[in-house]
């Protein structure tokens, strides 16, 4: 049975549409591996020589261990994000006889070889290695090194049930960030004994059996899930929603730009995909920590300005791109109703401005880092708002994905959205910032920099019309092309 | 008020629809019948300018559907599902669809309200969304909000389809209603002949792309299309 599983799903694979796209895509994806994938092995070799040398009175071994803690607190964090369990097409199988059982397992089994899984592996695999050439007794690292691996299934595992119950998330997520804020302001300091536990777990070999006994009972917890669930009106095929109803009509004031705007808000709070996206540029707001922190960027005003660009950009960035993708279900309706273009990419364009307004707004403790600093952010928001938003939809113009509204993007398993044509419409996204900053920085001063890009902004604005016309034009010649696009079936 | 002219549609040299030319006047109840891949559905896609034509044109109500959009005003059309907003409920896509076409939510109201029968309860205040709801549910709403906003030239695309026998006699009466004592020219297409000859006054028959039938209805259609696609028509 196992077999005839294996091979549909080599056919799925094989058959699947992001697989059946151009040579460019097949090589970059297999660029993206290889690039992630040496970076950990990297990082695997490295950690133990950036241990040793930044605590050097303390063993790298010891150090690492301490450490550990955040590194699964921040697996668990982007499984939660990305990782889904995977939808086996079961219905088909539920009418012959194969026994649930072994569907189950199956399907459970698989998602051991997730991405993820070979994340930590790649990382700790290597780390290891260069344990036993360092001289640590073999026992203890091998022992240390399978209960690393044991407790990343776990985690694999325990993400699924966190994913599929809102109980186990809503006891999880306040213990978790309770515990990451106790021990922020050093009230209590949680990671303290769990690096003990961990260094335990190097000590003494045996204990291996516990996180051993942990996978083993999370597997059997989701064995119990998922075959309670296994029917078709449950977990196996989509749940029915409620119906959450808003009053949307404050929205009416926009005129005739208003039908639009309430559906797309709709469309943002009412889907899996979009609200995925609104979350992911959430996170675009905390780029600046990265950069305005560390002195190395501070010398290099082109990278700060592409950042505060970032800062405010996330939401236009990702939701833009996929602009008429993200209305692709129902296309059709949309290109046989009286609509006219223009209105539709106009309130596409609102929701971006009123986005990056909304960013902007919470991107104001950035002060903090100093008022050059939000000056340049400020003039990156105005640069979004005026020049960015066309770029991009200009660029989803020429995106003819479908989009399933519905069902989470899966971590590199799913390329929707992503071909050389977006690749290279995104290049001038992040050179225009830092050319309109960085060339009137070097001729005259910061300040001149800060208002070019901030004045390049306001040009576009006034330029609005002229754009959107441009854009219209690209939607009309690309009609018949989008729509059979967008009407064909995975 | 709907032209077809030498038209036709080709996908890398097979042919799928050839239409040398086809009138339908103001107010008629047109049927179209014919086997899978007849063309029936391309024949609407391009009255829909969905695809484009390969070679002639259609003009409704004197506007050419493929270089002009002014006849969406006047125009409608429930083809499939992806013709629905599956994250609305079937009130806020009937509002929206009422938006589009220049309707108030009093009008739209006014309209739904005399569907209720058609909707048997199982449409509208149903806290649920369009995707979440039966196929046949979905028609339902599909079909009533393509008469939203007076339309002029309706296109229903295997209206009778996946619903059940009680809403298959409301919607003859729906449809018969709005040719004869609205004006209205609708458009439909069917596998089920019993149906298409109740409610159309004129049904034309496509064979691999093309006109092989064109028939004003009376007492002997049903026998006459029964006999040509049982295949034992007597010449």
């Amino acid at each position: 049975m196992i077999k005839q599983f294996l091979s549909l799903e080599w056919k799925q694979f094989k058959r699947a549409s992001y697989f059946q796209k151009g040579l460019a895509i097949k090589i970059f994806l297999i660029l993206g591996a290889l690039y992630f994938g040496g970076i950990a092995l990297f990082m695997g070799v490295g950690m133990f020589f950036i241990a040793r040398k930044a605590i050097p009175e303390v063993d790298p071994i010891v150090t690492i261990n301490n450490f550990l803690i955040y590194w699964f607190l921040f697996e668990l964090l982007i499984r939660y994000f990305m990782q889904q369990l995977p939808v086996m097409n079961v219905k088909p199988l539920m009418t012959i006889p194969v026994k649930k059982d072994t569907v189950i397992h199956y399907l459970l089994g698989k998602t051991t070889l997730s991405f993820f899984n070979f994340l930590s592996l790649f990382l700790f695999l290597p780390f290891s290695i260069v344990l036993l050439v360092e001289g640590y007794s073999p026992l203890n690292v091998v022992c240390w090194f399978l209960s690393i691996i044991l407790l990343t299934l776990s985690i694999n595992f325990l993400n699924f049930l966190v994913n599929k119950s809102n109980t186990v998330f809503y006891i999880a997520a306040p213990l978790l960030l309770g515990l990451v804020a106790l021990e922020f302001y050093g009230i209590y300091t949680a990671s303290e004994p769990m690096g003990i536990a961990f260094n335990t777990l190097y000590s003494q070999p045996y204990l291996a059996v516990i996180p051993l006994l942990l996978l083993v009972v999370l597997y059997k917890l989701n064995f119990k899930y998922v075959k309670s669930g296994f029917y078709l009106d449950d977990a196996v095929s989509k749940k029915v929603k409620a119906v959450e109803a808003t009053d949307l009509s404050w929205f009416d004031r926009f005129g005739s730009i208003a039908p639009f705007l309430k559906n797309d808000i709709k469309l943002i709070w009412r889907n899996a995909r979009p609200k995925q996206t609104m979350f992911m540029s959430f996170m675009f707001l905390f780029y600046g920590l990265v950069f305005y922190t560390q002195d190395m960027y501070r010398e290099m005003p082109a990278i700060l300005a592409f950042a505060s660009m970032f800062v405010t950009g996330g939401f236009l960035m990702t939701f833009g791109q996929l602009v008429p993708s993200w209305d692709s279900e129902y296309y059709k309706l949309l290109m046989s109703q009286n609509i006219p273009y223009r209105k539709y990419l106009e309130s596409k364009w609102y929701l971006m401005v009123v986005a990056v307004a909304i960013s902007f707004v919470l991107s104001t403790p950035y002060i903090y880092f100093g008022w050059d600093i939000f000056g340049m952010i400020a003039a990156g928001a105005l640069f979004n708002i005026g020049l960015n938003s066309f770029l991009t939809l200009f660029g989803g113009a020429l995106n003819r994905i479908p989009v399933e509204l519905n069902t989470k993007a899966k971590a590199f398993s799913n390329t929707n959205g992503f071909n050389p044509t977006q690749l290279l419409i995104g290049l001038p996204k992040f050179l225009l910032p830092m050319g309109l900053f960085y060339i009137p920085y070097k001729l005259v001063n910061f300040e001149t920099g800060i208002i070019v890009l901030a004045l390049s902004g306001i040009v576009g604005i006034v330029f609005k019309n002229f754009f959107l016309r441009k854009i219209e034009n690209v939607y009309q010649d690309g009609k018949y092309k989008t729509i059979a696009a967008f009407s064909e079936k995975k | 008020m709907i032209i077809t002219s030498n038209l036709s549609k080709k996908y890398n040299d097979t042919q799928v629809l050839h239409i040398e030319s086809l009138d339908i006047p103001k107010g008629q109840s047109f049927g179209l019948v014919g086997n899978n891949g007849a063309g029936k559905t391309t024949y609407f896609s391009l009255l829909l300018d969905l695809i484009q034509p390969t070679t002639g044109y259609i003009k409704n109500n004197d506007v050419l559907v493929n270089e002009s959009e002014d006849w969406k005003p006047f125009t409608s059309a429930f083809i499939d599902e992806s013709f629905l907003i599956g994250y609305l409920t079937a009130e806020e896509y009937f509002y929206f669809i009422g938006e589009l076409r220049g309707q108030n939510k009093s009008d739209v109201d006014a309209l739904i309200s005399q569907f209720e029968d058609f909707f048997h309860g199982e449409i509208l205040n149903q806290k649920k969304y369009l995707r979440d709801l039966s196929k046949g549910n979905q028609k339902k709403a599909g079909i009533v909000a393509a008469l939203i906003g007076n339309p002029e030239v309706i296109i229903l695309d295997e209206p009778f389809a996946n619903l059940d026998p009680t809403t298959q006699i409301r919607l003859k009466g729906i449809i018969k209603d709005l040719a004869e004592t609205k004006g209205v020219t609708v458009l439909i297409s069917s596998h089920d002949l019993m149906h298409v000859t109740d409610v159309c006054e004129r049904i034309v028959v496509l064979e691999k792309g093309e006109v092989v039938k064109d028939l004003r209805t009376s007492a002997a259609t049903l026998k006459e299309l029964e006999a040509h696609f049982a295949g034992t028509e007597t010449v």
